[in-house]
């Protein structure tokens, strides 16, 4: 490995780090996933559970619920990403220190395990209080690990932008949601296949190439957002 | 100069409007009257599409060479975007109340024009917001940018997990031919120009004034 790709490498690392460092001070992403899961998930079963809806009609409708949880949960707690280091001034020594594509690698890779630790926490209980049994496990958990990547990298690069506006957490929902959308048609239409035992069609690789485009895009553009 | 083409878009425009009411015929298969929409609905959904597509072309040359002017183009293009965009919905869920019997079916095309125009509006919502200008264009141009991003998943590929749909055939089919009655098709054509003249002439008046704000709200020169 050449020492410049290694330090690179060695980049993300310490950015992720230190993510996780400041992380576990406060806990204020992982409460805020975990008190957000978990109350809009009870309020859901609670008013839908009693219904007593066949399965078949349940696995169909149900998905989006799941992935609306998931969605407004990141946009309760991500935006701090960037947030934070404008409030905190370590902006600045952040520019100095990481080269941005390192920045953002690192950033999205703290953000897409906060993701993943979001879903390990709601997804399984979604499946247990709606009484739910996954046919396609292999697709049901490909959904979960792409949806989450699309989720973080697209949050990663709306956090970015908004860091420097006015009304930070209502503009990061206004933001990423219209580019977080046609993930979201997928994942739903993913995950309703999961559930039903039906083929997923087209659904996988347009979610794959999704994440992919959003990927290329945000490399290209967040050294722009990032560096005035 | 100027006076001679805002003349001949007023004509033009009178002229799609009465040719479309009075000398095209009527779509076979169409309740009523209701396939004259066509020369109206068809040509506002290209303007917004035009508008967009410029809306990105001028914010990726804004992040090249940083022209206030091309900043200000593409927040021009956007607003104007979204009002072309607007007058298709309306257009196109008075055709499909006629047609389909609701004005909104989830039918792929309103399912894609719905996303864009909540893209936009997101856009202009982040442009209001950034108080320091650098930043604000800057972050808007990149928004926009990841805007051509997922485009395609909207307009190409989501519409086509919608198994189907019922929105009438473009006008070029797979054969390169436009299947449709000679006049019917004079009127349309008619129409894509008028509408696309509509948009520059618009975007222009738009730009300019733009850049009267920007002067006017630029801090007075200091005084020798």
């Amino acid at each position: 490995m050449s020492p410049a790709s290694s330090n690179w490498l060695a980049e993300v690392g310490a950015v992720f780090a230190k993510e996780w460092r400041a992380e576990l001070r406060t806990r204020y992403a992982l409460n805020t996933f975990a008190l957000f899961g978990l109350t809009t998930l009870f309020t859901a079963s609670a008013s839908l559970g009693t219904l007593s809806i066949p399965l078949a009609e349940r696995a169909a409708v149900l998905p989006v619920i799941l992935w609306l949880i998931l969605l407004f949960a990141l946009t309760a707690g991500l935006p701090r990403t960037f947030v934070h280091e404008e409030e905190t001034h370590t902006a600045t020594a952040l520019r100095l220190a990481a080269s941005p594509v390192a920045l953002f690698v690192g950033k999205q890779a703290y953000n897409l395990v906060l993701t993943l630790a979001l879903e390990a926490l709601v997804a399984p209980l979604f499946l247990v209080l709606f009484d739910l049994e996954v046919q396609n496990v292999g697709v049901f958990l490909a959904t979960l690990v792409a949806g989450a990547f699309g989720l973080a990298t697209g949050s990663t690069l709306v956090a970015a932008m908004i860091a420097a506006a006015q009304g930070k957490s209502t503009l990061f929902a206004v933001l990423a949601l219209p580019v977080l959308l046609p993930l979201l048609l997928f994942t739903v239409q993913l995950s309703r296949s999961a559930l039903t035992g039906e083929a997923p069609g087209q659904a996988l690789p347009a979610l794959l190439l999704y994440d992919a485009s959003v990927a290329v895009a945000a490399l290209l553009l967040f050294p722009v957002v990032w560096n005035p | 100069m100027r006076k001679i083409l805002q003349l001949a878009l007023l004509v033009l425009g009178w002229l799609v409007i009465l040719g479309g009411f009075l000398w095209a015929p009527l779509g076979k298969g169409f309740l009523g009257h209701s396939s004259r929409i066509l020369f109206f609905h068809v040509p506002m959904a290209w303007a917004s599409f035009i508008a967009f597509i410029a809306a990105g072309v001028w914010s990726v040359r804004y992040l090249i060479g940083r022209d206030e002017e091309h900043d200000r183009s593409a927040a021009v293009a956007v607003e104007l975007g979204l009002l072309f965009g607007v007058l298709a919905t309306v257009t196109g869920a008075m055709w499909a109340r006629t047609m389909w019997g609701a004005f909104w079916n989830w039918d792929p095309r309103q399912v894609s024009i719905a996303f864009a125009l909540l893209f936009y509006a997101a856009y202009l919502a982040l442009r209001s917001s950034i108080p320091d200008e650098e930043a604000r264009r800057r972050l808007t141009a990149s928004y926009a940018v990841l805007g051509l991003a997922i485009a395609p998943f909207l307009f190409f590929i989501a519409p086509r997990m919608v198994p189907t749909s019922l929105h009438p055939e473009p006008v070029i089919n797979a054969q390169g031919k436009p299947a449709m009655e000679s006049r019917m098709l004079m009127v349309l054509i008619g129409g894509f120009v008028w509408a696309t003249a509509l948009f520059f002439w618009l975007h222009d008046l738009g730009r300019r004034c733009a850049r009267v704000v920007a002067r006017r709200e630029a801090p007075p020169l200091p005084v020798e």
